[in-house]
């Protein structure tokens, strides 16, 4: 009976991103239709295999948004909104940036300090936010929002204080980091020199550790029993006030690793280029991998594929690469209707079929002991 | 004989598990003021929700002026002539009165002098003494209402629906209130009156119409009741169908509260020097209507709420100021009033929530580990010896119906050596066999030795399962009853504090001094 | 089992998107080759920073002239604009697509493109370069064209200064990063060289990464309101697009403006032009097109191209005829930072 169950799950868990994906599609065309612009060649372009280096361009986006969508995740699966992972990360990396860019320590131990550094600053950032909800019953959403401003502006005016800057350069940044404490890629793709990201091990480890907290601990347990009822959790004993305080710092760690890739595999310092926005596209991951380790994966990939595949769209469609964020846009929306829509059908379907089984077999399960 | 103003005819709604209504037959007579009494949870407020069109009844008729109707919404009633004033107003503070009563109805009469001339019409017809142009913000409570009344007459209401209104007023109010009513009643329009307040009802209605477990137990003229034969009407007085056995009540205390004192917002303590002891093998019942502290009093045994005052003893230890998990895996077993608000992780799976409020005991954990195979287990056996009825422990709570959810619950409180069970109302909302069942399992829990702590509404059920009774009213608790010579219709009237004729039985501290003061005697605390 | 389910619809997103992947035609022809066409046409690909063509400022002064080079050298061009946030993958890829689609002379506009064309220049030794703004990415292949926006902007604030009744001038920079620090810097000099007790308001709309203070008139508006009421006769809108704002706000306030990288009193709409007094003029164009026609002749020389005063790279406007008067003065301090005389820090 397990294996019927599993079966239809399985089918109605296929329906929901099958519909989102259709529904995107349809949407965007028609938003194409009605623009004059070619339906075919964009979805010709957007659908092309991608290059070796595109691949490469596409595997080390993902690794980076799913980092910033497991710091989300953390946050959903207990209802709390982290808007603000995305200042989290800046800050986070900043800090990181500065410390490992001096250099103090030797190799491999640098980067892992900067990286405990990084993990530090992302959880007090984020901890503040939890902080005022607990003790002052702040909405999240909002005390994290202005935490993003607070920390735009607060990196940017440190930012100029240990700025590295050369003549010549109009860009800021911090301290290069010295080159024993840069992270190697890996060359996985045939027919590009670019590499993979060596830091995508942090990601994979990052989604490990989510699952392993959420599912396997009893502190992962209480998480998700607050996410599901607050109610029930508070009668079943769990302390909600510090369970907000702790999935928010924990949520900020997490977020505080999302510059990683990026600062030890890419750039190498922290400076005005440095990839704003990641904590955002962060929460529509979250939502499109329905806060699974691995559904954000394929989340993170779709989204970053997304991302890569427009560059082509105005080079040899000429249409504007914006479009993509129309299809992410309908997507998210269509996915998160969708599923709502396909899990009220199971859960239906579910009661329904419990009801039935349980007439058809009038009090079969019932062994010893059941009228004491 | 004209036809009636409103008539029901075998109403009934069922939600997922739970039957709200059950066959609902009445009918009101045009010009008169009706009373639909019933206890909380009986199911008044889903009837009149049907009434009003938010809810569709699954079998039944409704007619009005001896018209079939189809309620499908609101809008629907409001063109029949229904009329709704919410217990809770819904006014705009910011805004004037006729700004309030014009919004969303600026067909009437538009929304300039026309429709203020209507305003001051109706309030002058009705002796209502609406201003039209106050501000409601400088309004106090009881012309607010008024306000609300005026607003569902303007949409030319022939009927009123009135839900709970005196909850709200003082009794200077609920005098003018009532004023208010016959005036309506005298000018020929007709007003059903929701409330469980003995003494209101039996003052301003014509007719009395009492509701218990969602179906209509007795129209009844108010001339010839009294408001204890109400009570009995309202609570119930069959034959006890629980009942216990021999006793086990033993000398060994172990849940001891004195003095338990909880502050409310008011001026009253919502939990006022509770003392109590309950033995191992012993069943204390708490009789009460809902709404008089029994939720609060469990919260504070539950360690879910900061008691003022007083000492909460589980045997020899002090827990007054534990956490909750403290309590819990001291072996206080918890059976909450309100299941799926604080029993069920409704979307998760059965043997995920076979381990809620145990998740740090044994077999469902091992370290900062959850046991999965462990809980598995557990779940399964919790499942076949509670005979909840489910095709595997893989499903969601949500499927399960009301009965196998309140088994699952038992279950699982019975399944991790209690000491102490706290349970509200465990037979709320479900089937007769599940009834019987979860009987069976406290009877079982007072034969082991459990100290029972047992609040409940339905009287039968109390006075089969309890060694002692208490009655608590207004957050205070009243000497015991010996379950073998109370009667449900002393306790009703206890509960509603109309036991003032008798008080012999009742000890002082339910007030029976104030029981002639008017309609607030009877007022009955709630947070609905 | 939900976990199953969840999976699932997992894979079925990818699985989805995959699947698409597949029905593709790989069209693309990788490698240099364009030049060597017969007609010998031209290709250039130019990638511009946000905003893009229609900013009104920057990038759309490097669209003039690739339009010049267009019209006069017969150019075959290709564009493509940058994304807010976008990662630093996807201007590497913006460059190699364009290789790819055989536009073998590629224009950066934007430092923030060095990185990226450090990366693929070195990857693509054949395809010329042009990197606007930023001398960070350096090779055989690469020009890399700079302004002196420090001299030009030491001219209008001269101008300022001179101009102003007040003795209160503004500066308004759109984002707080060093390139805009280079106008401020000059303009500041400028200022306090014909005026040394002047007062010399500063404000940045935004601090990066938020780079909307280059396109948010609002903000300009808000600002320049701001120094107007706090004395200052004259802004200087160093804020590309936002300078709309500070113009509206003169206009209103019956003061004066100045304008940024191109001759504003021409682009700017017609009701506010008359509050432009002059523009610092950063011929982005001339650098574009010059750098076309080097290759046109054959005579491309990679490495630093500075375009300041001496070269005419930078300079001031007088349309409108507004300082007609001071015109004698600032051409005097234009000779003296040509000779070597003045020298315009490029940090304030």
């Amino acid at each position: 009976m397990k294996a019927t169950l599993d079966l239809r799950r399985v089918g109605l868990g296929l329906l929901a991103p099958v519909l989102a994906i259709l529904v995107a599609f349809v949407v965007t065309s028609t938003v194409l239709l009605l623009a004059g612009d070619p339906v075919v060649e964009v979805w010709t372009q957007l659908l092309t295999v991608p290059r070796p280096r595109l691949v490469v361009a596409i595997i080390n986006g993902a690794s980076v948004y799913y980092l910033s969508a497991i710091a989300v995740a953390i946050g959903f699966r207990m209802n709390l909104f982290n808007i603000g992972v995305d200042g989290q990360y800046r800050i986070a990396a900043f800090a990181a940036a500065v410390f490992a860019g001096q250099g103090w320590l030797p190799g491999p131990l640098n980067i892992f300090v900067s990286l405990l550094i990084a993990v530090v600053v992302g959880a007090a950032w984020a901890g503040i936010a939890g902080w005022l909800k607990v003790t002052r019953g702040v909405s999240e959403v909002i005390s994290t929002i202005m935490l993003n401003a607070i920390a735009t502006g607060l990196v940017s005016f440190l930012l100029f204080r240990v700025a590295d800057s050369t003549a010549g350069s109009n860009v800021t940044n911090t301290k290069t980091i010295p080159a024993s404490s840069q992270v190697p890629g890996f060359a996985l793709v045939p027919g590009t020199p670019n590499k993979i990201y060596g830091f995508i091990l942090l990601a994979a480890l990052v989604g490990v550790a989510y699952w392993v907290i959420l599912n396997k601990t009893r502190f992962g347990y209480d998480l998700r029993a607050t996410g599901r009822s607050e109610t029930a959790a508070v009668a079943s004993g769990v302390n909600v006030k510090r369970m907000v305080l702790t999935a928010m710092v924990l949520s900020g760690a997490a977020a505080g690793l999302v510059g990683m890739p990026l600062l030890f595999g890419q750039d190498y310092s922290y400076g005005t280029t440095f990839q704003p926005g990641l904590g955002f596209a962060g929460i529509a991951i979250a939502l499109l991998g329905r806060n699974h380790p691995v559904g954000i994966a394929f989340g993170a990939l779709l989204w970053s594929y997304l991302d890569q595949q427009s560059n082509g769209l105005q080079i040899t469609v000429g249409v504007s690469s914006e479009l993509v964020y129309i299809i992410q846009g309908v997507i998210v929306l269509a996915v998160v209707i969708a599923y709502e829509v396909v899990r009220r059908a199971g859960l239906r379907m579910e009661q329904r079929r419990v009801a039935r089984q349980l007439s058809e077999e009038p009090g079969s399960p019932t062994p010893e002991g059941a009228t004491v | 004989m004209v036809a009636p103003a409103v008539e029901l005819q075998g109403i009934t709604k069922r939600f997922p598990g739970v039957v709200a209504n059950k066959d609902v037959t009445f009918s009101v007579q045009r010009g008169t003021v009706h009373a639909i009494v019933g206890e909380n949870g009986a199911g008044k407020s889903t009837l009149m929700k049907i009434l009003y069109g938010v809810l569709r009844a699954d079998e039944g008729t409704v007619k009005v002026d001896g018209q079939l109707l189809a309620l499908h919404s609101p809008s629907d009633a409001i063109d029949a002539g229904i009329g709704m004033v919410f217990q809770h107003f819904m006014l705009a503070d910011n805004l004037t009165v006729l700004e309030n009563v014009v919004l969303g109805a600026e067909k009437r009469h538009g929304i300039g002098d026309r429709a203020r001339a209507e305003i001051e019409r109706i309030s002058a017809d009705y002796g209502l003494n609406v201003h039209a142009d106050h501000l409601v913000a400088d309004l106090g409570v009881g012309i607010r209402q008024r306000v609300e009344i005026l607003k569902v007459l303007y949409r030319g209401a022939k009927i009123l629906i009135l839900d709970e209104p005196t909850a709200v007023l003082v009794p200077q109010e609920v005098d003018e209130l009532f004023d208010n009513l016959r005036e309506l009643k005298s000018e020929g329009l007709t007003v059903i009156f929701i409330s469980h307040k003995l003494d209101e009802v039996l003052s301003v209605a014509d007719s009395i119409t009492v509701i218990r477990r969602g179906t209509t137990v007795a129209t009844v003229d108010p001339k010839s009741v009294t408001s204890r034969q109400l009570a009995e009407l309202m609570v119930g007085s069959e034959l006890p169908s629980a009942s216990t056995d021999v006793s086990t009540v033993t000398d060994r205390p172990l849940l001891a509260i004195t003095g338990l004192t909880l502050a409310g917002a008011g001026v009253r303590d919502v939990l006022h020097d509770i003392t109590l002891t309950i033995h191992a093998g012993e069943v204390l019942g708490v009789a009460g209507v809902e709404g008089n502290g029994q939720a609060e009093l469990v919260e504070a045994i539950m360690g879910m709420r900061e008691p003022t005052a007083g000492r909460i003893l589980l045997a020899d230890q002090d827990i007054s100021d534990w956490h909750t998990r403290e309590i819990r895996e001291a072996g206080v077993g918890y059976i909450p009033e309100d299941r799926h608000r604080h029993a069920l992780l409704l979307d998760a799976p059965l043997w995920e929530n076979t381990m809620l409020g145990h998740q740090t005991q044994s077999p469902n954990a091992k370290g900062v580990w959850v046991d999965a195979a462990g809980a598995k287990a557990g779940a399964e056996r919790i499942l076949a010896e509670y005979d909840v009825r489910t095709p595997s422990i893989y499903v969601t709570a949500n499927s399960l119906s009301g009965g196998n959810q309140q088994k699952l619950i038992i279950g699982r409180e019975m399944s991790y050596t209690p000491r102490v069970l706290v349970a509200a109302h465990p037979t709320r909302g479900v089937d007769v066999g599940a009834q019987a069942a979860i009987w069976d399992h406290i009877r079982r829990a007072r034969r082991e030795g459990l100290a029972v702590l047992l609040i409940s509404a339905d009287l039968d059920e109390l006075i089969g399962l309890s060694d002692t009774i208490r009655v608590i009213l207004r957050g205070q608790l009243s000497d015991e009853f010996d379950p073998d010579v109370v009667t449900a219709q002393d306790l009703g009237a206890a509960m509603t504090g109309a036991d003032q004729r008798d008080p012999g039985t009742v000890a002082d501290d339910l007030g029976t001094r104030h029981t002639e003061a008017g309609p607030e005697t009877h007022g009955v605390e709630e947070g609905q | 089992m939900r976990r199953v389910m969840k999976v699932t619809a997992a894979m079925s997103v990818a699985a989805l998107a995959l699947a698409g992947c597949g029905s593709s035609t790989d069209s693309s022809t990788p490698g240099a080759s364009g030049t060597t066409s017969a007609a010998k046409v031209i290709k250039v690909g130019m990638a511009y920073d946000v905003g893009g063509r229609g900013d009104q400022s920057f990038n759309d002064a490097a669209a003039a002239g690739l339009d010049k080079a267009k019209a006069e050298l017969g150019a075959d061009t290709k564009e493509a604009t940058a994304v807010n946030g976008e990662a630093e993958s996807a201007r590497e890829e913006r460059l190699s697509q364009l290789i790819d689609a055989g536009y073998v002379n590629v224009i950066a506009v934007g430092f923030a493109y060095a990185p990226a064309v450090k990366k693929v220049a070195a990857a693509n030794p054949d395809v010329k370069f042009a990197l606007i703004d930023s001398t960070d990415a350096v090779g055989p292949n690469i020009e890399n064209l700079t302004f002196a926006e420090n001299e030009g902007s030491f001219l209008v604030g001269a101008a300022a200064a001179l101009k102003s009744k007040t003795g209160n001038v503004g500066f308004i920079g759109g984002v707080n990063t060093d390139l805009i620090k280079k106008f401020e810097a000059g303009y500041t000099m400028g200022a306090k060289t014909v005026n040394p007790a002047i007062k010399v308001q500063v404000k940045y709309l935004t601090q990066p990464p938020d780079f909307s203070g280059f396109g948010d008139p609002a903000k300009g508006k808000t600002a320049a309101e701001g120094m107007y009421q706090q004395g200052a006769d004259v802004v200087y809108a160093a804020a590309g697009g936002s300078g709309g704002g500070v113009f509206t706000a003169a206009k209103a306030a019956g003061k004066m403006a100045i304008g940024v990288d191109s001759d504003q009193a021409l682009t700017a709409p017609a009701d506010v032009r008359d509050v432009i007094i002059t523009s610092m003029i950063k011929k982005v164009d001339v650098g574009t097109f010059d750098f076309i026609k080097s290759l046109t002749e054959g005579k491309f020389v990679a490495g630093t191209k500075v375009y300041d005063l001496k070269v005419d790279g930078v300079g001031y406007s007088t349309t409108g005829g507004k300082i007609d008067d001071i015109k004698a003065k600032l051409d005097d301090f234009k000779q003296q930072i040509i000779d070597g005389k003045i020298v315009v820090p490029i940090k304030p």
